[in-house]
Order: C-alpha cells, then structure tokens, then sequence
C-alpha cells in the first residue's frame, strides 16, 4: 500500500498497540469468556481512546478523516494478530450503513455515541446458509418487523441493532432496533474462530419501537456501506494471510530435516514463491479498493468484488498451505496457525464468498 | 517537475499526437503492420511512414533516452504521461525494436561514448534491426553454459558456435551475444558480451518451426566469423553483468507483453458471447466458463493495478524492491489463462489453426495465438526461474541445501 505521512504514523502506532496489548495469545482468552462476550471491553475501549472509531468519519462529524487507506491499515494490523473487537461490526459496517442511509439527523444523533464508544451497533444482515445482501426475508407487515437473521457479528455486546428489512413497499429498508427490546430474542454463538456472532428472531417489533433509517436512497446506500465493509474486510484478510506467510516462511527457515533445513527445498521454497505471488496480487487489488473508496466518484462495486475474491482465495489457500508445511504442529492447537485457518474460513463467508463474488461481478459487467 | 508544468506538457504531447497521427494509425495494430526498422525495412503505408518518421524526428520512438543518442529525453513521468495520452488517442507503437526495448537500455548503462553514439541513434531511427543471442542449444535456464566462443586473435575476436530462440534474426541487422571469452570457474566470469553485424561473413540464421505453425524463433550460426575488438561491450569477462541490466528489461517488457500484442480479433467477453451465446435472462449461457472468466478478469485487473503500485511506490520513494520480481511470473501465467478460456469457449471451432472451413481467420489467428503463448512462461527466464528468485530474494528462504 502507498499511505501518506499520517496514515503510516497511524499503522506504526496502532501496530505496536495491537503488539502489546492485543498479540495472538489474547484471542485465546476468549474461550474463558461467557459466549455473549465477543471480546474484550478493556481493548475496545483503549481503541476507541486511540480514535479508531473515527478514521474514515469527515472532521465535520468530529472523526479523524485519515481516509480509508488508514482504516484499511489499520484493519491489516488487526488482521495480523487476530484482533477480536467490533472493527468490522460496528466501525466498518454499521456506522457505514448510518452514513451512507440515514438522515443527517439520524447520524448527529446516532454517530457521536457510536464515535465516544458509549455505544456499538450491529447491523443484521444475513438470513440464509450464505451471505446475499439481496436475499432478505426479515419483513414490515402493518409497521411490524418480523423474522430472523443469522451471523450478526457482536450482536451480543451492542446496544443497538441496524436491521436490514422489506418494506411493505418491497424496497430495502434499515429498521433502527435496540438489542434489549423484548420483541428482540439474540442468541449468541461463538464461531470456530473465537470471534462472536449472534442469531437473532424479531417477533413482531412494534412500529413505535422501530427507527427507520431515512436518507435519500437508502437501497443505494446500503449497497455501498456493504462495499466499503467488504473491502475493509478484505484488508483484514490480507493482514492475516501476510502473518500466515512470514510465519510459514520462518518455520521453514528454521526447522531441520534430512540434516538440512526445510527452507532449501526447491519444491517448498515454489510453493512459498507462489503464495507470495499471490498475496502481493490480492494486496494490489484490495489497495487500489482501498483507494477507489477514497474517491467519493468512483464506483466501486466491481472493486469490492474483486478484492474480496482475491482475498478469500489467497487467505484460504495460504493457511491451508502453511498448516501443511507446518507438519505435524500445524494440526496442533498450541501453534497459532490453526486459528489463522479458521479465522479465513470465517471471513470467507462474511460479506460473500468468493462464488458470490465472481458471479456478482459478472452480473456488474453484464455478462 | 511541478504538477502545472505536468499538466502543459500533457496539453502540448496529445497536441501534437493529434496534428502528426494519421486516423489511419490510430487504429489497433495488427501484426503485419508493426514496424519494426533495419536495412530491410519496408513500411505499409505512407501514413505509416509518415507517422514514423514524425515520431523518429520528435524522439518518440525512444521517449526517454537522451536526446543526444536520438531520444526525446523524457523523465519517468513526462514517458508515463505521453504513453497515457498515445493509448487515450489509440497511437500504434511507432516502432517494434529488440534494440529499443533491451539493447539501448543495456548500453546505456554498459556502452561506451563511441558505442552509444554508434548505435543508438541507429536504434531510434529504425535503421538497424537487432536479434538477441543468450540461448544455446545445451544453455536454456542454465545461461552461463554458454558455449559459444570469441577467440582474441589481437585485434578482433573469431566467434564460433550458435546460438538459439533468436527471435527473428532471419530479418535482424545485428545480433547482441554473449560469448565465451575464458573457461574458468565460475562460469559467469567467463563470459562477455559482444555485438555482431549479422552481414559478417560466417553467419547463418535459419527460422524454427513451432507448434503455433509459426517460426518466429531461429537458430543462428556462427562459424568463424572475425568482430572488431570495438564491438565488446562492458570489459572482458564481464559481460554477465551486462546480460543480466537487460534481461530486467526483457522481463519488464514480457510482463506488459499484453501491450505489445497486436489486438486480438475479439475481446475475451466478446468471443465468450460469440461463441456460448446467452441464456434467457441474458447471462453468458455457461455458468462455469463464466465464472472463469469473472475470475480471470479481476486477476488481470489486479496484476494491471500491481503495476501501478510498483509506479506509485517508486514516486513517492516507498518502492518494495520485491514487487517488480512477480510480474513476469503472473502477467505470463495469466496471459496463458486468458488463452485457455478463449480455447475452452470456442469448443469445436477451436480446433484448427489453418482450415478456413472450421473457423474464420480472426479465431484461427487466436489459436494461433494460444499455442504460441505457451512460450511467455519460458522465454526471458522460465517461471521456474522466477520462482527461484522470489523464494531467495524476496522470502530469504535458503538457495543451497546446506546446513546454514
């Protein structure tokens, strides 16, 4: 990535903040959590006093305006200590969808807590076995929202719940809904990853309880919030594929078979070159992503796609690979690759995966 | 240079390009039409000529070398700014040239005065046409192998062996070798690097005919032909340095080999539909191939978007040294997925190189094409090659198998 002055002091910082406050090693105290806590208040809140809330947000709103090269760093950071916090949830995604579809009263209302940390909201999304921002059934029937949504991340420790509904006019709607109303029934879970998400059934939400989200185009909008999550998503990724390797290319680097060490095996050493190659490709196309956002005139649609694609693909493959190539400790719990492995194949079902992706972008450039 | 003095020299190049290009030179290029200089040449056309010879005069043709050896002497940006505002008006490349695109970048780091002056105007002008002589018969990957000796019999060197994948030196003027000048160990440091009129008498090229149906590669002989002592350039034995200045160029050049090409007859998105066709909602008819083809699309764009980080980084001075490594390796394996999409959409009329019958010309040429792409991946450094460099240089893993 090409980052301004600001923006590398911004990765520099946060890079030795997630170094000493949030390594690897914390991800594992999240199974001596209770499910609903989905991560650690203490780090969130240290976050939120470093401005990470506000990276992307216009100083006109009282954010850091640092650009989305910044949260994308950042998210990379992240990315490569498996940080658990609500980045993607509440920063990435739900502050996105108030921006991009709420009225400029709903976001002096709604972003400043989001901003000071007084509060996180999840935006609920998806209903089926796989992400479709399209396929929604969670409806308003006479001003009642009814259904149930699945994979919300953090649902659990948010306070408020942007679900994405059908109005009774059939267009797409954001249904503003507080996680503690009694028609709201969250059940959390704890992914394989250790990060938290929660399924959650709206029985009927009276219309009184229910703040629709009514900026101008608000289908419109919440097609480029998802956008822009997804590619901040995909810098996560990327964060955690480029650890995967520098972790695997170490390994090799060091452990001796054979009476040599395993680094000088061609066969090995093409494998890694390979993935190299790989991860810089996926880089590249999540970096001009990253880029694009930046540029309130591009469209970046066919650009969120492509990002997400290259970064499943490369994510996947590469913890894969380095679960072999770390042998026999690969398929152990005390090293952390299998937690790299897992948190890929978790965010490769976030937000699309790749056969979504490929099919999505196909349809945008109408073929 | 300040970003105003940018934005006037943008005005004045597209000015120019539109008062000197032809229409009929801003079409896409086909390959009987490139121009690509030496005794021999001979031009198409008078637009041809002309937009040549406007180019030739103005430096174009090799933007950024100096102006005193025949360039325009652009900088990096002001080359970038007139290559943008060529393809935004559709200009064909002024002139094809070995000697463009590695000889003078080699030579103008390598030659000396008499050498620059000698033949890089000669380059620009398109008055000599150069083939490239590295490749031997027994020294593919292993290049320092090389075989092929230059004798020093006081003052000029007896040159015998041959040399092969001479692209096109059945119509090149000279040849760039690198020959054995001493056996010794290691083999690198033997070896230097030589030019070689192709006139001399004892030189033979003989075309080789490949599985695309073409012979762009030949052999070439050499069979004790004397070169004046003048023609080595770099010192003695040190001619590895040399091939190695311009083999960066010719992998730069292969991983933007997409550029160079002539236009295909179709677009890959164009001959999917020609030949599947679409389903009732409008879709390309073969969900798989489609996918494919999604997925081939974004790594092009990727690798396209690669080449502009490496741009950018080197502007604002964060350039990772590692990046240029991948390009060759993944703009040739792509450019070899692209074909194999365009051979798997065309089914049955992707069957013959040469039957008018089963396919129209513009799709045999395609197939053609397919065949003879197969080389990207092997020419300039096998992608095996630039897999060993990528796992040395820029992952540091070990080269030898020694205990470290």
């Amino acid at each position: 990535m090409i980052v301004n002055q600001e923006q590398g002091m911004l990765r520099e910082s946060v890079a030795q903040f997630f170094e000493e406050q949030s390594p690897v090693s914390r991800l594992r105290e999240q199974r001596q959590r209770p499910v609903w806590e989905s991560y650690d208040r203490e780090l969130w809140s240290q976050m939120v006093d470093l401005g990470l809330t506000g990276i992307t947000v216009p100083e006109a709103f009282n954010g850091l305006e640092f650009g989305w090269m910044g949260l994308g760093a950042v998210s990379q950071e992240a990315g490569r200590r498996l940080v658990a916090s609500p980045l993607l949830s509440s920063v990435a995604l739900a502050q996105n969808v108030l921006l991009n579809c709420a009225s400029k009263r709903q976001i002096e209302s709604y972003l400043p807590r989001l901003l000071s940390g007084e509060i996180t909201a999840s935006v609920a999304l998806d209903e089926g076995r796989f992400s479709d921002p399209g396929a929604v059934l969670v409806t308003e029937q006479n001003g009642q929202v009814s259904g149930s949504k699945v994979r919300v991340l953090d649902a659990s420790m948010s306070s408020l719940i942007f679900c994405v509904a059908r109005r009774e006019t059939g267009a797409l709607g954001v249904a503003v809904v507080a996680t503690n109303d009694e028609s709201v029934s969250i059940t959390p879970t704890r992914l394989m990853d250790l990060h938290g998400a929660a399924a959650i059934t709206f029985a009927g939400v009276p219309a009184d309880r229910i703040e629709w989200l009514d900026g101008v185009d608000v289908a419109r909008g919440l097609e480029h919030a998802i956008d822009q999550a997804t590619i901040v998503l995909a810098a996560e990724m990327m964060g955690g594929a480029r650890e995967t390797l520098e972790r695997t290319v170490s390994y090799l680097n060091e452990r001796e078979q054979f009476d040599v060490k395993l680094a000088s095996f061609q066969a090995l050493q093409h494998r890694c070159a390979r993935l190299y190659c790989e991860l810089e490709l996926a880089e590249s196309a999540v970096a001009a992503a990253l880029i694009a956002l930046d540029d309130p005139a591009s469209r970046v649609s066919a650009q969120a796609s492509t990002a997400k694609t290259l970064a499943n693909d490369v994510f996947s493959l590469m913890t894969s690979e380095a679960v072999q190539l770390h042998g026999g400790m690969g398929v152990t719990d005390e090293m952390d690759i299998g937690l790299f492995l897992k948190r890929s194949r978790v965010c490769n079902q976030l937000l699309g995966s790749s056969s979504y992706h490929r099919d999505r972008y196909a349809r945008l450039l109408a073929f | 240079m300040t970003e105003d003095a940018l934005s006037i020299f943008r005005a004045e190049t597209a000015e120019w390009l539109d008062l000197h290009c032809p229409t009929s030179q801003r079409q896409p290029i086909v390959r009987e039409e490139q121009i690509w200089g030496g005794r021999r040449r001979v031009f198409p056309s008078d637009d041809a000529r002309q937009w040549f010879e406007a180019c030739r005069d103005k430096g174009y043709t090799a933007p950024d070398w100096p102006v005193a050896y025949g360039g325009a002497g652009l900088d990096a940006e002001q080359t970038k700014i007139l290559k943008q505002e060529m393809s935004r008006l559709g200009c064909r490349p002024p002139l094809y040239c070995q000697g463009l695109w590695m000889l003078g970048p080699a030579l103008l780091v390598y030659g000396s005065e008499d050498q620059k002056r000698e033949h890089l105007g000669a380059i620009c002008r398109g008055e000599i046409r150069w083939a490239q002589g590295y490749s031997e018969p027994s020294a593919g990957s292993d290049l320092a192998n090389l075989k092929t000796k230059a004798e020093d019999c006081g003052d000029h060197f007896l040159v015998n062996g041959t040399k092969i994948w001479t692209t096109k030196a059945d119509e090149a003027d000279w040849i760039f070798c690198l020959v054995r000048t001493r056996d010794v160990a290691p083999k690198q440091a033997g070896i230097s690097f030589l030019l070689i009129d192709m006139a001399s008498e004892g030189v033979s090229t003989s075309p080789i005919p490949l599985i695309s149906g073409d012979s762009e590669f030949c052999q070439t002989f050499f069979d004790n032909v004397r070169v004046p002592k003048s023609n080595l350039v770099g010192a003695i034995n040190e001619g590895w340095a040399v091939a190695k200045e311009l083999l960066n160029h010719e992998r730069k050049m292969m991983a933007a080999f997409e550029g160079m090409l002539e236009k295909p007859a179709m677009e890959l998105l164009e001959l999917a539909h020609y030949a599947l066709g679409v389903n009732a909602d409008g879709r390309l008819a073969d969900p798989e191939l489609r996918s494919q083809i999604a997925n081939h699309l974004m790594r092009e764009t990727a690798i396209a978007q690669m080449g502009e980080r490496i741009y950018k980084q080197g502007k604002a001075g964060q350039m990772d040294a590692r990046l240029p490594l991948l390009m060759k390796y993944l703009g040739t394996s792509q450019a070899q997925v692209k074909d194999e999409l365009i051979l798997t959409a065309l089914g049955g009329e992707g069957l013959s190189m040469d039957d008018e019958s089963v396919a129209p010309a513009g799709v045999r040429k395609m197939v053609k094409q397919w065949a003879f792409n197969k080389s990207l991946t092997i020419a300039g450094g096998t992608s095996e090659v630039q897999l060993n460099i990528i796992a040395k240089r820029a992952l540091g893993m070990t080269a030898d198998g020694h205990r470290s």
